[in-house]
């Protein structure tokens, strides 16, 4: 194996009395693509903000070319040629491509020389082997071209080691195969990728060595061909767990609670027909941008449908406003938690009582508070959220926790009808297991469970039944026993017409 | 909007801006007698001449993500101190004049820039803080006297009658020509100098700047030195052109200058707009405010009513068409 | 400047709530100058004629003279006001600058044993308002600009009106004067005033609203502006634009501030009144009134020192209204400008 191009050396780092890392050693070799596995609060993120100078260790040491330096800041970092991209890339709206990745450049003169800006983007974009405008506004790109454009601005800047954190979080299966091959093409010009990801089927597709990170400590550092997919995990959680949930199979269909009929959003998605039935889950499948989350949202209320049937429990209804959802015993849980779900800035207790608020008033509008809290300590037992108690405020919490607080909140309303957009993104393999099980749980109770997922070993684990979408089109409700991986993405990719086209 | 597609959502605002202009001097012209007169396009341009640096200052500083609520009073204070300063030294040098009057300009801005950048101070409380500071030392400092006409020397007193060029009834004084310039000079700055567009940068995604190694705080005081040195020369414009200072000098800039970069497309978030944009929004609103003196039809009262209006429209506008944008690129994909 | 009125300010209320709870005294009286806003020639010279006064009178109370910063005039006006209310100040001597939107404020003052004096501008409805010390008779205002309009217009022309702000109390008194002569003297009637624009008393709307002027009306013989912002910048706007041998700038100015087109014809001939008299006067009969020498009741008569006697009338602009007439006018010209600016 050839000398380190970056080594860590007893790595240690606390944030007030908690340690985030301890005593982490590894080392990234020049042309290799690296994993970093572990649950939230592993310590990935502390790992990276000090690998690119955002953090300084308190303790141990970093080694680049074997030489011992210290990253003082971001600048530093670039300067030796380290530099990451995140799952919410840092790119700059209002800038086009080419700008975007020439940004930090100081050497290319005072002044501006638009031509060959374009051009030398234009010959980054085709090193990556991918198409890309480099004349159009970053605003107007999707995650996987904004992501694209950070790795071509790390290129240019002659980068050595890039880290990837959770790059593919977010992206649809197409987007994510663009990636991994950018990931081998880096590679291939003898660049090392960090590569930090939930998913361990794309760490054993790309990666050359795994380190696993458990609790802030460095469990283990392996060539991917002597670990198994079992070893892996239990590494990571520090015991062995199923996968996924078991499935207490066939719960017996209650009544139909939810009726959609034609459902259409002008533009957006049409010809939605579905039945939903108590105590069922059933799972929209298909790709990031075929629409699924479009039709959670009408159902809500939050972008109405222009046309078609809805009708609850029988009763035909007209839901253009998420009070109206509310009214019908619908809740949605989103899935970006930042945006839609929570106020980050207030304890727990407060987020789960907000859309039920009604109920926990006293005379003259005065809000309860012991009832709030109790009823908030009640579901961080039930659900296990993990916090010293129901006052810490959401921001403060790692992705999973923030995601039960969130169900919590709308299991507060009571709702027959319950609407999980994503339910497990950006949640490591443990909280996933706990929110599949949370979830059977509720759907043995008798709510009736709709979940949007682009995941599709959770979609065939967790769902009853699939309905298949495709660019806004549904392509057909399949019972879970007639499924398999392959037949969903079949219909979700249209992959008989990419066949005619090739 | 097939066709809209292929024009930059920022390209596309300053040809509607531009339509609007043309639209509302059409208008004008069949309301006023004698509207669209060589005369008319002198008065609109000394008129613009005050405020565009200011606008153009002001946009450089909402381009990073802040405000500046200050300038009004600076304008009052480099106005007032510098016009005292010229009354003792009758004799300096109109050039140096100028630079030292932009130069007092960009020391209060920095006072502002200091605040923002480095104390963490949100803009718009530090400017609103220094607006009213600035104009009670002001206060304090002319101890109520009041520069006047005669204290002053000859050339600055003619100065807004100067011409750069004459011809046929066609008038444009050496103050717009400064203003002009000063508005050239960003505009070539912005476009082409690659640091500046470290300010474009910093506004359009704070957290991705650092990321880039862009030196956010010292970008945002350079931002809030600009749009001082650009009070400064609004000052000397003021002094020129008013003779008698006051300590009420420059009152009430700041919402003039904010109306004309937001009506020119400068995005109140932060992160995009151009000096075109500004020099359109600025000449829009002052040709409004101009013509409406001049239009019977509309009393006094309403003059204010109309302008808060139409800031309420284009900041409307923009947000639409920012999100209307978004959706017909978001459906591209 | 308002390092001083804060120290003051602070003794003051020391003294007004240890010594004198009540407020009038035989040995001393408190009393406050509250202009529209500090920093300008005017209130400072009025300043000067209070000050003046209280020397002469021998007052062993204070004399503050307090007022808000320009941007912050109504607001501010109204807190100094409900300031040196709970200050127990015998007397406030206020230019007003918000309307009837003190007048709340002062009929709190006057309840709680200070007397508000109003000098300079009133308070409209004279809710609050103890007496009114007025400048000169606003009939008298309408007919010298009258006169000014008649010799500067050449005896016909067309004459139009800069004004302040359009609901400023005694500007607009003063321009319903002026119509009035000139609708009621025959010698007037060959001068016709064709409009009346605001300049809301800043440099550059007064600037513009000028030019407007000459653009809308070829014919404009003279700018006729009763507010200093507004005479100076009119007569700047026709410097700059080389109208001066055509229209004629004319109003209340301030001499300082004129002298220079005066001297160069831009602005011949204007008027004003002695703001330090006028300050001067308010002091007296404020003085009079916070000690019990004069009720304030119609046809007391007050001796103001140098300024001779007065006598407290019903104000003919406001009905119900007091108030004591100051007069007269000085007219400046070539010949005692110069004199009077320095």
């Amino acid at each position: 194996m050839p000398a380190p191009i970056l080594e860590l050396r007893n790595i240690s780092k606390s944030f007030a009395m908690t340690a985030a890392l301890s005593d982490v050693t590894f080392d990234v070799v020049p042309g290799e693509i690296h994993a970093i596995v572990g649950e939230n609060g592993a310590g990935k993120s502390t790992l990276i903000k000090i690998m690119t100078g955002v953090y300084q260790p308190d303790g141990g040491e970093i080694l680049w070319e074997g030489m011992p330096v210290s990253i003082r800041h971001t600048q530093a970092a670039q300067a030796l040629g380290i530099a990451a991209i995140f799952q919410e890339p840092m790119v700059f709206p209002d800038l086009d491509v080419a700008e975007n990745i020439f940004i930090s450049h100081r050497d290319r003169g005072t002044f501006m020389d638009w031509g060959k800006l374009y051009a030398d983007a234009d010959a980054l974009i085709k090193q990556l082997g991918v198409a890309l405008d480099a004349h159009r506004p970053a605003s107007g790109l999707t995650l996987a071209e904004q992501q694209t454009v950070e790795i071509a601005r790390a290129l240019s800047l002659k980068v050595k080691v890039l880290i990837m954190d959770e790059p593919t979080a977010s992206l649809s299966a197409h987007e994510v195969e663009r990636l991994l091959s950018i990931a081998r093409t880096l590679k291939a010009q003898g660049v090392s990728v960090l590569y930090i990801s939930h998913r361990l089927d794309e760490i054993f597709r790309v990666a050359d060595r795994v380190t696993v990170l458990r609790d802030g400590k460095h469990i283990s550092t392996k060539p991917i061909a002597a670990v198994t997919h079992e070893a892996l995990v239990k590494d990571m959680v520090g015991r062995a767990i199923d996968t996924f949930a078991v499935k207490t199979k066939a719960n017996p269909h209650g009544d139909t609670v939810l009726s959609v009929k034609g459902l259409v959003r002008q533009g957006v998605f049409s010809d939605v027909s579905f039945d939903l039935h108590a105590g069922e889950v059933l799972c929209f499948a298909g790709l990031v941008g075929s629409r699924r989350t479009d039709v959670g949202l009408a159902l809500f209320g939050v972008e109405p449908a222009t046309g078609g049937e809805i009708s609850v429990a029988g009763k035909a209804v007209r839901i253009i406003s998420p009070q109206q959802a509310m009214e019908q015993g619908i809740a949605y849980v989103s899935e970006d938690r930042r945006k839609l779900g929570l106020a980050m800035t207030l304890p727990i207790f407060s987020n789960i009582s907000l859309p039920s608020l009604a109920r926990f008033l006293k005379a003259f509008g005065w809000i309860d508070r012991t009832a709030e809290r109790k009823v908030a300590e009640s579901y961080r037992e039930r659900l296990s959220i993990r916090s010293p108690n129901t006052e810490t405020h959401v921001g403060k919490l790692s992705g999973g926790n923030q995601q039960k607080v969130m169900l919590a909140k709308w299991l507060e309303t009571k709702p027959r009808i319950l609407i999980f957009d994503e339910p497990t993104r950006g949640i490591d393999v443990g909280a996933k297991a706990e929110v599949h099980n949370i979830m059977r749980a509720l759907a043995k109770e008798g709510v009736a469970i709709i979940a949007i997922s682009s995941d599709l070993p959770e979609v065939l684990a967790l769902a009853d039944r699939v309905l298949v979408m495709r660019e806004g089109r549904q392509m057909g409700i399949f019972d879970i026993a007639d499924c398999t991986q392959e037949s969903v993405m079949a219909l979700a990719t249209g992959q008989q017409e990419l066949a005619k086209a090739s | 909007m097939e066709s809209l597609r292929k024009f930059h959502p920022q390209t596309l605002r300053l040809i509607a801006l531009a339509l609007v202009l043309v639209l509302t001097v059409v208008f004008f012209t069949s309301q006023i007698d004698n509207y669209f007169s060589p005369r008319m396009l002198n008065r609109i341009t000394s008129s613009v001449a005050v405020i565009l640096p200011i606008a153009i200052g002001q946009a450089i500083v909402v381009m990073t993500r802040n405000i500046d609520l200050s300038v009004g009073s600076l304008v009052g204070i480099v106005a007032y101190v510098m016009g005292g300063f010229i009354g003792q030294h009758q004799g300096i040098n109109p050039a140096v004049f100028v630079v030292l009057c932009m130069l007092l300009g960009a020391f209060c801005g920095a006072i502002n820039g200091v605040l923002v950048s480095y104390g963490r101070v949100p803009s718009i409380i530090v400017t609103l803080g220094t607006l009213a500071l600035f104009r009670t030392y002001l206060v304090e400092y002319s101890e109520a006297r009041t520069i006047t006409t005669d204290s002053l020397p000859k050339w600055l007193v003619d100065l807004p009658s100067a011409s750069v060029v004459e011809f046929g009834g066609f008038d444009i004084r050496v103050i717009v020509g400064l203003a002009v310039l000063a508005a050239l000079v960003a505009w070539l700055a912005l476009t082409r100098l690659r640091a500046a567009r470290q300010f474009y940068a910093v506004g359009s995604n704070p957290d991705a700047a650092v990321f880039a190694s862009i030196n956010e705080a010292r970008v945002v005081l350079i931002a809030f030195m600009i749009s001082g040195a650009m009070a400064g020369l609004a000052g000397f414009i003021f002094l020129a052109k008013f003779g008698n200072i006051t300590v009420v000098a420059g009152l009430g800039f700041e919402l003039k200058s904010v109306a004309a970069v937001v009506v020119g497309g400068v995005n109140i978030f932060g992160g995009s707009g151009s000096i075109v944009g500004v020099v359109l929004g600025t000449v829009l609103v002052d040709v409004i405010d101009n013509s409406l003196i001049r239009w019977a039809v509309v009393s006094e009262f309403w003059r204010e009513a109309l302008l808060g209006l139409l800031i309420m429209l284009a900041v409307t506008a923009d947000t639409l068409m920012t999100r209307s944008f978004g959706r017909l690129r978001g459906s591209q994909n | 400047m308002l390092k001083r009125t804060i120290v003051k300010l602070g003794l003051a209320s020391a003294l007004a709530t240890t010594l004198f709870a009540g407020a009038a005294s035989a040995e001393g009286v408190n009393m406050v100058l509250l202009p529209k806003f500090l920093g300008i020639l005017p209130f400072d010279q009025a300043n000067r004629g209070a000050e003046e006064a209280h020397k002469e009178l021998g007052n062993t109370g204070t004399l503050q003279y307090i007022g808000p910063t320009p941007e912050n005039s109504v607001a501010g006006q109204i807190e100094m006001l409900t300031t040196a209310t709970t200050q127990k100040q015998a007397v406030v001597m206020l230019s007003n600058n918000a309307g009837d939107q003190i007048a709340a404020a002062a009929e709190a003052a006057q309840a709680a044993g200070t007397k508000v004096v109003t000098w300079d501008s009133p308070i409209p409805s004279g809710k609050g308002e103890s007496v009114f010390v007025a400048q000169v008779d606003f009939g008298s205002i309408g007919v010298v600009m009258s006169d000014m309009a008649l010799s500067l217009a050449g005896g016909a022309g067309e004459v139009a009106v800069l004004s302040a702000t359009p609901d400023a109390a005694n500007q607009n008194a003063w321009i319903e004067a002026m119509k009035k002569t000139l609708a009621e003297d025959a010698k007037y009637k060959d001068v016709k005033l064709v409009d009346v624009v605001y300049g809301d008393d800043q440099s550059e709307k007064s600037y513009n609203a000028a030019l407007a002027l000459v653009d809308k009306y070829p014919n404009l013989k003279v700018i006729m502006a009763p507010t200093t912002v507004g005479i100076a910048a009119a007569a700047k706007a026709m410097q700059d634009e080389k109208l001066c041998d055509k229209v004629k700038v004319s109003g209340l100015g301030l001499p300082a501030e004129m002298v220079s087109y005066t001297l160069n014809g831009c602005a011949p001939e204007f008027a004003l009144w002695s703001f330090v008299d006028l300050g001067y006067l308010t002091y007296q009969v404020s003085y009079a009134l916070a000690t019990g020498a004069i009720k304030g009741d119609i046809g007391d008569k007050v001796k103001a020192g140098r300024m001779g006697e007065f006598t407290i009338e019903a104000d003919p602009g406001r009905a119900g209204s007091k108030r004591v007439l100051m007069g007269p006018f000085t007219v400046y010209n070539k010949d005692n400008v110069e004199a009077a600016s320095k």
